[in-house]
Order: structure tokens, then sequence, then C-alpha cells
């Protein structure tokens, strides 16, 4: 079963790294089909039935990431013509907009979607995109915010926001936004590591003591997170210059041990995959 | 004092940039140690680069990793035999006899190309142990062709490698850490810019 990809400003985080794979062979595949009209594309569609609509949709997406601006035209005409009164088809058509620069009529489009239906999340988080790409943070830490308050459970919304705060140096408020995302997700050791990062950055005695632990969780949740060795190796040397910090306890050497043993572990092997 | 820029270290900026269209990506500049101490240079060659992070570039903990972290950990003398450090950007330099001359950064918006909170800290703390640093930042507008070696050579170059993909296999400081057999100088690009020049 074909998984939904959006692919919009707000999407950055790693794993979707491989959907993005995913939407590029099927946008090549699909353009190469539409390019030389192979006489299998009736085949294909209907060997994939209603799952050629959600191709349609990635691969417009695909395509505006691409700037294939005809492409995408023609993908969202057979979508309008299979779905006609679809709000999501419509957001589809405001992305578009996007990708040309005419927030003001996209944001029209959203603003009518939401007329229609409050509740329709992907159109409000376009909005906030168009903030983002107009290069107002401040509003659309505003906006994200009143988002928040009304679909907490949001976490691509957490994430996003954690990073417009990260961008805007705010790292107090970004911390906060990892803490709820690490709230649901506990066992998520990319969330531990990215919390230790804020709250070193941070900066302070209680701070570092802070981004000790997590970058210690972070390591127990997985013991081949380098950022999170790196990190547990670093407070270290801050705490050189300010005396005042309690001594790690034998964190140093295990860590510079540990360090070591990751060295070792390249050189010699060099097969093995160290990796997050 | 003016800075100039191998093919190699320009083509190594824009496929990082290409790689990552959707965020902000960082990385430092190299030049090659001035045998003479005493005497300041005419200009300063930038022979290579090293891409650094993508995506949130604000945090300073892998910063500083890159940035200041020397290779104290496996010193001749120590229990352990004595390794190249692929890891450290500070031994490779070493190794290769360059200096770190400059930093890089494009922002994540195209039209914003103002250096930022974290360009500023990082070009100083550069400065401290490199006195003629250099900031880039890119803009969306063709550059001035006196900062180039060879301009027409980068561009034909760079319009190679950009057809060809060869983005796809660049690796920054920020995969080397997701992944440590990703080897973060970039021989295989290396090779490409040679063979193409």
């Amino acid at each position: 079963m074909l998984k939904i990809v959006f692919f919009n400003d707000t999407e950055k985080k790693r794993h979707s790294l491989l959907e993005f794979t995913w939407a590029r062979c099927s946008f090549v595949i699909f353009a190469t089909m539409v390019k030389n009209g192979l006489p299998n594309m009736v085949s294909f569609s209907v060997c994939l039935l209603c799952s050629v609509w959600i191709i349609y949709e990635q691969v417009m997406i695909a395509a505006l990431d691409c700037s294939r601006d005809d492409l995408a035209w023609s993908c969202l005409q057979e979508l309008k013509r299979q779905f006609p009164d679809s709000h999501r088809v419509k957001r589809l058509a405001g992305m578009r907009l996007e990708a040309l620069e005419r927030y003001e009529d996209a944001n029209k489009l959203y603003d009518s979607i939401l007329q229609d239906d409050p509740t329709n999340t992907a159109a409000r988080k376009r909005k906030i995109s168009i903030l983002r790409a107009q290069g107002k943070s401040s509003e659309a830490i505003r906006e994200l915010n009143e988002y928040l308050e009304q679909f907490v459970g949001d976490q691509e919304a957490w994430h996003e926001l954690s990073e417009l705060y990260i961008n805007e140096h705010d790292y107090a408020k970004a911390a906060f936004c990892l803490e709820e995302l690490m709230m649901t997700n506990p066992h998520n050791h990319l969330y531990c590591e990215q919390y230790g990062e804020v709250k070193y950055t941070q900066g302070g005695l209680e701070n570092l003591e802070l981004a000790r632990k997590y970058f210690a969780q972070a390591l127990k949740l997985n013991n081949r997170n380098m950022r999170a060795l790196f990190g547990l190796y670093m407070p270290h040397l801050t705490n050189l210059r300010h005396p005042k910090l309690q001594k790690p306890r034998d964190l140093l050497p295990e860590a510079e041990m540990r360090l070591i043993g990751v060295q070792l572990k390249f050189q010699h092997i060099h097969g093995e995959g160290l990796s997050c | 004092m003016s800075l100039k820029l191998t093919t190699q270290a320009y083509c190594k900026m824009l496929l990082h940039a290409a790689k990552y269209p959707h965020c902000a990506v960082n990385g430092l500049l190299v030049a090659e140690k001035h045998k003479k101490k005493d005497s300041p240079r005419d200009s300063v060659l930038c022979v290579d680069c090293v891409p650094l992070f993508h995506g949130a570039l604000a945090l300073a903990p892998m910063l500083e990793v890159a940035l200041t972290l020397k290779s104290r950990l496996i010193r001749p003398g120590n229990i352990f035999p004595v390794f190249n450090c692929p890891i450290l950007i500070d031994a490779w330099c070493k190794e290769n006899k360059y200096v770190i001359a400059g930093y890089y950064q494009a922002n994540e918006r195209i039209k914003e190309a103002r250096p930022n909170q974290v360009a500023e800290k990082v070009a100083a703390r550069i400065s401290e142990n490199f006195s003629e640093a250099a900031m880039i930042m890119w803009k969306c507008r063709e550059p001035s062709t006196d900062c180039f070696e060879d301009w027409i050579e980068a561009q034909k170059i760079t319009a190679a490698l950009l057809e060809s993909k060869s983005y796809e296999s660049l690796v920054d400081f920020d995969n080397h850490l997701d992944d440590l057999r990703n080897d973060w100088t970039n021989p295989e690009i290396n090779k490409s810019v040679l063979h193409l020049c």
C-alpha cells in the first residue's frame, strides 16, 4: 500500500529522506511514462487502480520541488477532474501557487478551505508555511502557537516550532517544544539528543548538567548515536573552563574510552556501520 | 588582501547547497599554511572546503566539535597505537598542512543573504586563529569573477557536476556523524573535479 507523503517546507525530519527518495523514484517513473506515452500507462493505471491518484499527488509535489510547473499543472488537472470539490486537491492547487510565489492567491485559497472546514489542519499548516517562506518568523511562531493550542498532539508542528525557535535563538522555548515531543516519544533517541544540544547551547551550570544527562539518555536508547557521544564528551571540556561546575564523576574517562573505542572500531573493522 | 577560491572549493560549496535546497547549509574553507609566518599574504587562496551542517545551524555542540575539538584522544606515547583520525577536522588540516581560512553559509531562503548570529560568531572564532579569515554568504546572483582562480573552468565543471547529480554523493560533517563510514573529505568528488579540469 503506497504511503501518502506530503512534502512541504516544514518537513525536514531525517527519516523523511527515505520518503523523499521514494517520491523522486515515483516522479522519475511517472514522468518517463508521461513523456514517452508508453502503452504500459493504461495497464499501469489499471494495476494501481485507485492508488494512481496518490501517485498523481506525490508526483505533483515532487514536480513542484523540481520546479517542473508543466508536470505539476497536468497532475493537478487530472486530480481536479477526478475529485472536483476536494479540499485536498484545493490544497495542492494552493501549493502550486506557493511554488510560483503567488502567496496572496494561495492564502485566499486556504482561507476558502478553512471557511468550509475550520478543522482542516493541512490548510492551516500551509498558511504557516507561507509565513515561513516569506521570512516572517515571528508571525509564523505566533500562528503555530495558536494552532498548537487547538491541536496539541501534532508532533510535526511541535518539531517545526522547535526549529523556528532555534533559528530565532530562543533556546528555552525550543527546549519546551522538544520536551513535548519527548513526552509523546520517550524512546526516540533523536529528540533526547537534540534536547541535549539545545540545553548545551543555552549554557549555564544547570543546563550543561541537564545536557549531559540527556546525551547519556540518548546513548542509552541508541549506543551508536555519535552526536550524543560527542555531546557527552564536550561538556567536560566546558567544565575545565568553569571550575565551579560539578566534576563529571568518571564520565570523562568513560566518554573518552568510548570515543577511542569508536575510532579503533572505525579503523579496524570499517565494514561495520557506526550510525544512528 | 583578496580572497580567491579554487574550482574544487567552489564546486563542493555549490554541490552542498544543491544537495539540501530546502535547508540552510554551512561549511569551512581551508587554505594552505603560509610558509613565511612573518610576511603577510597578498591573497588567500582557499583550496578546499569542508561542508559542515545542514538544517539547524544554530546549535553549538556539533559546531564546537567541528571547530575546536583537537585530536587529543590519540597521540604518540598513548597506550593505543597512533592512527590517522579521519573524524576530526583539525587533525585532517594538520596532516595536509591546511589552515581554516573562512566560513560559508547559504541561508534557507534565497532572498535572505545577511549573515546571522551564527555566521558572525563562527567567523569571529576562525579569525582568532587566522587573521585574514573570510566569510562567504551565498546570494542568488552571479558572483564577482575576481574571487575565482579560474571562473570559466569553475562554471563549466560545476555545470557538469550538477548535470550528473554528483551532489547526491556529497558528504558533509552531519552525514559523517550519522554514519562514520561517510568520508567528509569527499575524495570521489575531488577526483571528479580533477578529472574534469
